[in-house]
């Protein structure tokens, strides 16, 4: 049995109190520390501002193009990386930490080094683009290149965090599904995906805001059409910080509360099993 | 009919156990933890693979494994159910849907079970808000309310009371003989196996030790080792008429005194003594071995006269002399 606090030695009580109140204060600035960019931006942003930067008649364009791009590409990693993550879950693919090693590379590589390497597999001179030209696409500074180099930024995260969901269902459960009567399509629709659905949540607000808000391999495969992010640094490029600060909310405003609901639907949902 | 002949191949053992189960028929398969109980279990239900053998169920073969030739249905056509030690319920449905998951019930037979298990009160709540017990009445409503044509049983009596065993095996024996469903039940306590079954079976390191009815099994051990399985604490070294043997000693199947009308007559002098239940555990030492009885009553001397009730008797080489009835 714990020893009961009230029997600890008064010296003993001091430390322990002590090290709550500076585990607290630690927190209470790690916390300052994370909310403080988004504070500043609370503080500098300016209703005038605001109003000139969108009043523009093509201002809202970025967002329009943010949202498209970022909407076909959750839709892309859903549909096809979805399976992909189940598989890998189960361990059905063949040589999965071949599989595994390769979307940790892509977590791992920095988004920069993503969008030069991708042009060596998209560019108009490779056989990829020179395909696309042939039904006069490209995916160089285009909508399409826009949604690729976005899926790359984004990809690596869904399927990890689906995977991680995937596998975190009981297999008993599944098994007793099977048990009771349910073919495959059924087990999974009955039990794996209820049974995952908070981390696939978190795996899809996720990808969704590694999405909307990818820059660096987008800068370098799609500069144009602009995004939220490219309109934000090419307005703080031109025009200084004041007027790209509204887009910046902007982004805030389109990437972040997918991913906060997500987190309280999937903290309810833990706590409710 | 569940005919079973069941190799797996594990890491210490082979689990190799041929077994039939008439529809209708409960058969309990008795044994050590460890001992590949289970793994018959969940191969018949399809969750592991066969490594050879063959397991047929009325008239579709479930599963055939020979050489590269391997058939096995899929685990959601094989029609068996099995309830696990730890009832793997559904967390994200209630009570209800849990009991109803398999669909084929309708609301007679559902108000019939939720009856007899005393789920009345539970039906709306979540899993994770039921005890041990109550999980494991709802399994196993779960699995008497789905379609099935064999009911398999792993341990079902962890964590219930007297008053609940009591209930599940008289629940599971009228499902079991009204349906026509051959049933096997796993047990590491043989109260609970013989409490369930037409038929006993021992298993030990993946074999199948001897099968026979409950009486005859515990009665009538077919070697020491099933003796020591089944309760026997003690064996005698004795030489009789047949020859040199030993005798097998359950401490309940001895009585105080000089009966040689209705056993084997020892004698031995009292080293130790506790209390056990309303009487005592005596240990004597009789021709150099220690004797483990329970008595009514403490003898009154050190000096002790027992009487082993109709012992099991083995040859020297450990196998009964007797012969006893394999199932």
């Amino acid at each position: 049995m714990p020893p009961r606090a009230d029997v600890l030695p008064a010296a003993r009580l001091q430390v322990a109190r002590l090290s709550t109140v500076a585990t607290i204060g630690a927190g209470v600035v790690v916390w300052c520390l994370l909310l403080a960019p988004v504070g500043a931006l609370a503080r500098h942003l300016d209703g005038a501002g605001i109003r000139t930067a969108l009043h523009r008649p093509d201002a809202l364009d970025p967002l329009r193009v943010s949202l498209e791009s970022a909407a076909i590409v959750v839709t892309v990693l859903v549909v096809v990386t979805g399976p992909f993550a189940y598989l890998l879950a189960r361990r059905r693919l063949p040589f999965p930490w071949l599989w595994e090693g390769a979307t940790l590379l892509a977590l791992m590589m920095p988004p920069l080094v993503i969008g030069l390497l991708l042009i060596f597999v998209i560019g108009p001179l490779t056989p990829f683009g020179r395909g696309l030209d042939h039904v006069h696409l490209s995916a160089t500074n285009t909508f399409l290149g826009l949604v690729i180099a976005e899926l790359y930024e984004s990809a690596p995260y869904f399927i990890l965090g689906a995977q991680a969901a995937f596998e975190s269902v009981d297999r008993r459960l599944e098994e007793q599904a099977a048990m009771l009567g349910d073919r495959p399509g059924r087990v999974l629709r009955r039990v794996t995906l209820p049974q995952a659905a908070p981390g696939l949540a978190m795996a899809f607000a996720t990808a969704w805001a590694r999405a909307i808000g990818a820059y660096g391999a987008v800068m370098i495969v799609a500069y144009h059409p602009y995004g939220l992010p490219m309109i934000v640094y090419v307005t703080l490029q031109e025009s200084g910080l004041a007027s790209a600060l509204p887009y910046a909310a902007l982004l805030l405003l389109v990437a972040l509360p997918l991913p906060l609901l997500a987190y309280a639907w999937t903290a309810r949902a833990r706590r409710a099993r | 009919m569940l005919d079973a002949h069941v190799e797996v191949r594990r890491r210490a053992f082979t689990v190799d156990v041929t077994l039939q189960v008439a529809a209708g028929e409960r058969v309990a398969l008795f044994g050590p933890s460890g001992a590949g109980k289970s793994t018959v279990l969940e191969t018949i239900a399809g969750l592991h693979s066969l490594d050879r053998g063959r397991i047929v169920l009325g008239d579709r073969e479930l599963a055939y494994a020979e050489g590269r030739v391997r058939r096995a249905l899929p685990t959601w056509r094989r029609g068996v159910v099995l309830l696990r030690q730890r009832a793997a319920l559904m967390p994200h449905l209630n009570v209800r849907e849990n009991l109803t998951y398999a669909g084929s019930a309708d609301a007679a037979r559902l108000d019939r079970v939720v009856e007899r298990l005393g789920l009345g009160d539970l039906l709306d709540s979540r899993p994770r808000r039921l005890s041990g017990g109550q999980a494991q009445r709802v399994a196993l409503g779960q699995a008497l309310l789905s379609d099935h044509r064999a009911l398999l049983l792993d341990e079902p009596y962890v964590g219930l009371d007297a008053e609940l065993r009591r209930t599940v095996t008289d629940v599971v024996a009228e499902m079991v003989a009204g349906r026509g469903l051959p049933s096997i039940l796993v047990a590491h306590e043989l109260d609970d196996a013989q409490d369930f079954a037409d038929r006993l079976g021992v298993v030990a390191d993946g074999r199948l030790l001897q099968l026979g009815s409950p009486h005859e099994v515990v009665r009538r051990p077919a070697s020491r080792q099933v003796a020591e399985l089944v309760g026997y604490r003690s064996f005698v070294t004795v030489q009789d008429e047949r020859g040199p043997a030993e005798l097998a000693v359950h401490p309940q199947a001895v009585v105080a005194g000089d009966h040689p009308d209705r056993g084997v007559v020892l004698r031995g002098t009292v080293t130790a003594r506790r209390p056990h239940g309303p009487g005592f555990e005596v240990v004597a030492d009789v021709n150099g071995s220690a004797v483990v009885c329970w008595l009514p009553a403490l003898p009154p001397t050190s000096a002790i006269e027992i009487t082993l009730l109709d012992p099991p008797r083995f040859a020297r080489e450990g196998v009964a002399a007797g012969t006893p009835a394999l199932g």
